[in-house]
């Protein structure tokens, strides 16, 4: 009989054990692990296949790699757009990419004084020049073809500046010497937060992460080869709270696509500039000071430079993370931080991002005390009368170059 | 495949699908034509002398042979007939002005209407001769490869940056590579995108050389200059490219014994074609003078052009030797604009020689130009003349490589640049550097 034979043997095996040492190694098992299906329509099916998904992902060979199978599955995502009309945005991306916001400039670290500190008075030439080229001297159609306007002395007045004076701070910051300047480069990012339920088609009635994807082109960027240093700690605990939105994305209004899953820079891994400086963003034509104003909308002014700065920038420093081999279930280890400058040629407002967390899907979220930080400051006039610029806010306009 | 509507083989019996028909029943193309016997008929047209077949005369209208024969058209009936001819109806006049539906004022109506014609160049002129046509319409002698001074600029080892071929290299790869998502990016991309990093590179080097920061870039200006050669109005306007302007001006590359011997040299023509040809023509102009800026710009002297040629399509891109011409027209019209600014109207020898540089690049081959002003009198094809020195087809690199060659499983060929050469990067620094490492030279001479 089975079980007394059975018995027997144990015992005989549980009476040698007593008398003789434990060996090293366990016997290796008779069958195979009995597991969860693959294939089944059941949630430890699922749940099977996501543990193959991450472990592929973790240990895909190089980092290309790793990006391609994040992004290999194309579904409907949510398409944000970091320059938006839509009314309280900025509350909506914190919301999506766990952002606390606060007012401000973060706290000045203890910043080495350089062998050369730059001349406030030659940069503020430099930037006199560059107004006054683009506005007055270079002569140029009276009047822009219709919502052109940004592009024709704006544009041109941003790209002459912040070349200039990278150039000029290029020898009392041997970082900027080093960087890399982008015009109008393209900056995606793909991510997942929260859950929904599937509503149409054929994939009724699923549980589905939520994905979102932002295509943001800058007018002007920055790389750099090394990293920025952090501005606090990475367990920080900020004193904001992540606004928590109880409303579908639908609602604000952001719409839904398919189509490659991109996260790029600016450019592509084996660039030795992998990580960012500063983003300079122009705000277009249809978002303009006066067209607000005009449609009472005056409180939104404020809105629109906030939530381009959140977005462009969480998605610049979370592709950033990722180029490093980071993503939602590798969360990151150091914090990785960028600023921008968001202007519309006479009206400036400086960001910074530090990003101190990946793990935005559910799964990852958990146990996670971790949020992103974004800093912003009001946005306030570069130059009031014909010749006048406002030292202070230059100093802050040079701050991030340094 | 039964959605064919054409049997793919004709019936047994039956002639081939294509075999010709009537007189010629049966005879294919499988039967070998003799060759044609050689008459003059066959090899070049009618013998002299014979007459001309009747598709070749000239045919005059009916009216013009027969005078007197109208035709009849339906005209008279006001309705169509399929036999009568097609009328010639009069125009028909609205009777009032409608801006929406105007043709606009004719050319002869125009205020700034001439009789005389200008020849106008501009930037997608691509000229038929290149080189030589702009020497001759500019009154130019060409020297080859680029002048003593800058070529000692190359020559110094302080002109170089910290890791010169790495970072150069970099600007190649991102430029032509690591620029976009996709595997090969296009030339509109890549072209101007790797100018700018070149820039970006020369600008770092005003660490060294603090007068390179008095200098400030233009892009989308627009420059006007007129001149007179030889009995045609000539004209280069519009947007060119992207110009350099500096506070101080470029020192005079030549010294004034080789201006004097240029007397002696004879621009070149290539009769029959005109030295105007490729240039537009047009009666409603205005001769001026414009450098693109107002007066007391803080950095009114011309420095560099640099010409980016990045159209995707290859008809529609300069050629090397189109694209040389264009620089020379360019350079030319933005030296005459600031000397006739600067010394008046009168044409005349200059004291004080206009020095204009001026770079060219598809992305690959770039194209360096020096152009001296020395004289504004450019109606004779006598006297002084002006000086250029081009150093042409300049290779940064031979090719690019996207995917690694695999011969039989191993890498042989790994994806990255190939053909790498420094020089053209140096001469592209001492291009950007001239100007402001004399200054210093000059001191210390001093």
């Amino acid at each position: 009989m089975a079980a007394p034979r059975g018995w027997r043997l144990a015992g005989q095996g549980c009476c040698r054990l007593l008398h003789t040492e434990r060996s090293a190694a366990p016997p290796p098992p008779l069958y195979p692990p009995v597991v969860a299906s693959h294939t089944a329509k059941s949630k430890s099916a699922k749940r099977r296949r996501l543990e193959y998904f991450y472990q592929q992902v973790h240990e895909a060979p190089s980092i290309a790699e790793k990006l391609r199978l994040y992004g290999r599955l194309q579904r409907l995502k949510y398409v944000v757009y970091p320059q938006t009309f839509s009314l309280n945005a900025d509350r909506w991306y914190q919301s999506f990419t766990k952002t606390v916001f606060v007012p401000g400039l973060p706290p000045a670290g203890a910043q080495p004084a350089g062998p050369g500190a730059p001349d406030l008075s030659e940069l503020r030439s430099l930037a006199c020049d560059a107004l006054l080229q683009e506005h007055f001297y270079q002569r140029k159609r009276e009047r822009p073809f219709l919502y052109r306007e940004q592009q024709h002395v704006p544009g041109p007045f941003l790209t002459q500046l912040v070349s200039s004076l990278s150039a000029a701070l290029g020898s009392s910051n041997p970082l900027l010497a080093t960087s890399c300047l982008d015009l109008k480069p393209q900056v995606n990012f793909y991510w997942e937060r929260g859950e929904t339920v599937v509503c149409r088609g054929y994939r009724t009635g699923r549980i589905d992460p939520v994905r979102f994807q932002i295509d943001d082109e800058p007018l002007i960027q920055i790389r750099v080869p090394k990293q920025l240093p952090e501005f606090v700690p990475l367990d920080y605990s900020v004193p904001g709270e992540v606004p928590v939105i109880n409303h579908k994305p639908d609602k604000l209004p952001l719409f839904k696509r398919q189509y490659d899953n991109k996260i790029f820079i600016g450019s592509k891994v084996a660039d030795p500039c992998s990580y960012g400086h500063t983003q300079f963003h122009l705000i277009p034509d249809k978002l303009k000071r006066e067209r607000l104003l005009k449609a009472n909308l005056a409180d939104q002014i404020e809105v629109t430079y906030r939530a381009n700065g959140i977005a462009s920038l969480f998605a610049w420093t979370a592709a950033q993370a990722m180029y490093q081999g980071f993503w939602c279930e590798a969360d990151v280890t150091r914090p990785f931080v960028s600023q921008a400058v968001i202007s519309d040629g006479k009206y400036f407002a400086f960001f910074c991002y530090q990003l101190n967390t990946l793990a935005l899907t559910v799964k990852a979220d958990q146990n996670n005390p971790r949020k992103n930080i974004c800093w912003g400051t009001e946005n306030f006039e570069e130059y009031g009368t014909r010749n006048h610029f406002f030292l202070p806010s230059l100093r802050i306009l040079c701050a991030p170059l340094l | 495949m039964a959605g064919l509507w054409w049997p793919a083989r004709p019936a047994a019996g039956a002639l081939r699908a294509w075999a010709p028909r009537g007189p010629h029943r049966g005879k294919t193309a499988q039967v070998p034509r003799r060759p044609l016997p050689r008459t003059p008929w066959t090899t070049r047209g009618p013998p002299p002398g014979a007459p001309l077949p009747r598709s070749w005369q000239d045919k005059r209208p009916v009216q013009e042979q027969i005078p007197g024969l109208e035709q009849v058209t339906y005209a008279g009936k006001q309705y169509f007939v399929p036999w009568l001819a097609r009328p010639r109806l009069p125009r028909w006049e609205r009777g009032w002005h409608d801006p929406r539906h105007s043709p606009g004022p004719r050319y002869v109506a125009m205020p700034l209407y001439k009789e005389r014609v200008c020849y106008v160049c501009h930037q997608r002129t691509k000229m038929l001769e290149g080189v030589r046509q702009a020497l001759w319409l500019t009154k130019t002698k060409l020297m080859e490869g680029l002048p003593p001074k800058v070529l000692s600029i190359i020559d110094e080892p302080a002109n170089q940056l910290e890791n010169e071929d790495e970072r150069v290299q970099n600007a190649i790869s991102h430029a032509r590579v690591w620029i976009t998502t996709e595997l090969i990016p296009k030339r509109e991309s890549y072209c101007p995108v790797l100018l700018e990093d070149l820039l970006h590179l020369c600008r770092t080097m005003a660490s060294k050389y603090p007068s390179l920061s008095k200098r400030m870039l233009a892009r989308d200006y627009k420059v006007a200059a007129a001149w007179e050669r030889e009995s045609s109005i000539l004209q280069v306007r519009g947007m060119n490219g992207i110009l350099l302007n500096a506070i101080n001006p470029l020192l005079p590359v030549a010294s004034k014994d080789e201006i004097l011997a240029t007397e002696n040299h004879i621009l070149e023509t290539f009769h029959p074609i005109s030295p105007t040809i490729d240039l537009q023509e047009v009666n409603v102009y205005e001769e001026r003078h414009d450098t693109g800026f107002r007066e007391g710009y803080p950095y009114p002297h011309p420095h560099t052009l640099y010409f980016v040629e990045s159209a995707n399509v290859r008809p529609v891109r300069f050629r090397p030797e189109q694209l040389r011409a264009k620089m020379l027209m360019f350079a030319f019209g933005n030296a005459l604009a600031k000397a006739k600014i600067l010394y008046g109207d009168d044409p005349k020898v200059l004291e004080h020689p206009v020095v204009v540089q001026s770079i060219g690049t598809e992305g690959r081959i770039f194209q360096f130009m020096v152009f001296q002003l020395n004289t504004t009198d450019l109606a004779s094809s006598d006297g002084v003349k002006n000086l250029v020195w081009i150093d042409s087809d300049q290779y940064m690199y031979d090719y690019i490589r996207y995917l690694p060659g695999i011969r039989k499983k191993v890498v042989k060929f790994p994806p990255g640049i190939y053909g790498y050469r420094p020089d053209t990067f140096k001469k592209f620094l001492a291009l950007y550097l001239h100007g402001a490492v004399q200054d210093s030279t000059q001191t210390q001479i001093l």
